[in-house]
């Protein structure tokens, strides 16, 4: 006979404590460091809305108000940093953005409500770290449209004192059906080398020969 | 028992795919791994390489005028209904996303590598890429090195195929023409 069967409150004690570690040993591992606050079915939905980021007009009234200045991080490696970027930037490179004293930090700005701008080279570059921002629930997080490329070709323009159009993703640039339409043969032909025609000259049989008295 | 089963209320409401973390999800969309190039794809349509499986996420109106060949249309918005859960994330199937450009490939392919689904690829420049390159590919300057025109003799050839130029020799064979001398005339030369 064991001991504890003498004493039941005990094996309920034990039991009780062994589902208590059970859950909590669950909870933890099924809590990450960083959950996704919308779910992908939202995110679609906010990904398509119209009008996201910042246009390179606006950015620098954006970096120079008074009242919660927006803070600018350029999301490219060092290397390109340290060659140009845009003035009062700061650099985190797109790999180490999420690490826990950046998130800190912006989870600091979110509570101040201060906008994030962030760039990269293309909008391409831009458009990921951005999508997963806005997962986790960072809606204080934006881009600045057409990347630093078009900053910089958006800049020369403006000390030229001409303007160029706002940048716009995802536009056609082709009548795609116009041109990849099947092409007739008549045009191909020109670009086909002709064929020879050879000529050949035969002496008739039994013709005098030719030369000699 | 009774409290093991209690326990299991509070557990998690568990999703049915498994979504990939947030780090790992930042760390995967900046690898430069995640693209094809217009050419690796024309080839890969050429040479009917079964394991392609390209996904237009325009939508449908743009489909209709126009889309690569064998690409299904599952524009962005409804990426995730379930008529459309069958396309991704089959075994050993090479996903390809592509739009007009990069920007809305992308966020097909961050939503769906969210989802933990393996080979997502983006056409890289999109189709406007794809007329530049494939359907109307510029000669390439003499000073370029040999592989800039190997690529430019696949990327004619290439050309031809998805426009349908018909290139085959015609079936007339090169006429002979044959001059004869006149029965009787003069003895050229001589005296």
């Amino acid at each position: 006979m064991h001991v504890h069967e003498l004493n039941p409150r005990r094996t309920v004690i034990t039991m009780v404590i062994f589902v208590v570690v059970i859950i909590v040993g669950l909870h933890t591992l099924t809590s990450p460091r960083l959950k996704y606050k919308i779910s992908p079915t939202d995110a679609i939905i906010m990904v398509s809305a119209a009008n996201q980021g910042v246009d390179a007009s606006k950015i620098d009234n954006m970096l120079s108000a008074s009242n919660n200045p927006t803070i600018l991080i350029d999301i490219r490696n060092n290397y390109d940093y340290a060659r140009s970027h845009i003035a009062s930037a700061t650099n985190i490179s797109a790999v180490v953005l999420l690490s826990k004293d950046n998130i800190k930090w912006l989870n600091e700005l979110k509570d101040r409500n201060t906008t994030v701008v962030i760039y990269g080279d293309t909008p391409l570059q831009t458009n990921g770290p951005w999508m997963v921002f806005q997962q986790l629930g960072f809606d204080n997080v934006t881009f600045l449209k057409g990347g630093y490329n078009y900053y910089l070709e958006f800049k020369d323009a403006e000390k030229k004192h001409v303007t160029i159009p706002a940048f716009e993703a995802g536009k056609a640039n082709y009548n795609y059906a116009e041109i990849a339409k099947p092409r007739s043969i008549g045009a191909d032909n020109e670009s086909k080398p002709k064929k020879k025609h050879t000529v050949v000259r035969r002496k008739k049989k039994g013709a005098a020969t030719a030369g000699g008295c | 028992m009774i409290g093991l089963a209690a326990g299991l209320l509070v557990l998690p409401e568990k999703e049915n795919y498994v979504q990939i973390t947030p780090e790992d999800l930042m760390w995967d969309a900046v690898q430069p791994t995640k693209y094809f190039t217009v050419d690796q794809v024309a080839a890969m349509i050429i040479d009917g390489d079964p394991t392609l499986e390209l996904i237009d996420v325009r939508c449908v109106k743009d489909y209709d005028a126009f889309s690569l060949k064998n690409a299904i249309n599952i524009p962005l918005d409804s990426l995730l209904s379930p008529n459309y859960e069958g396309y991704l994330g089959i075994e050993d199937m090479n996903v390809v996303f592509y739009a007009n450009d990069n920007i809305k490939a992308d966020q097909a392919w961050i939503i769906g590598r969210r989802m933990g689904y393996q080979n997502l690829y983006i056409m890289q420049g999109g189709l406007n890429s794809w007329i530049e390159c494939i359907i109307n590919p510029q000669e390439p300057g003499e000073d370029n090195p040999l592989t800039v025109f190997e690529q430019y003799q696949f990327r004619k050839g290439a050309s031809i195929y998805f426009t349908g130029s018909q290139l085959e020799a015609s079936d007339k064979k090169a006429s002979v023409k044959v001059v004869r001398r006149k029965k009787g005339a003069a003895v050229a030369g001589g005296c």
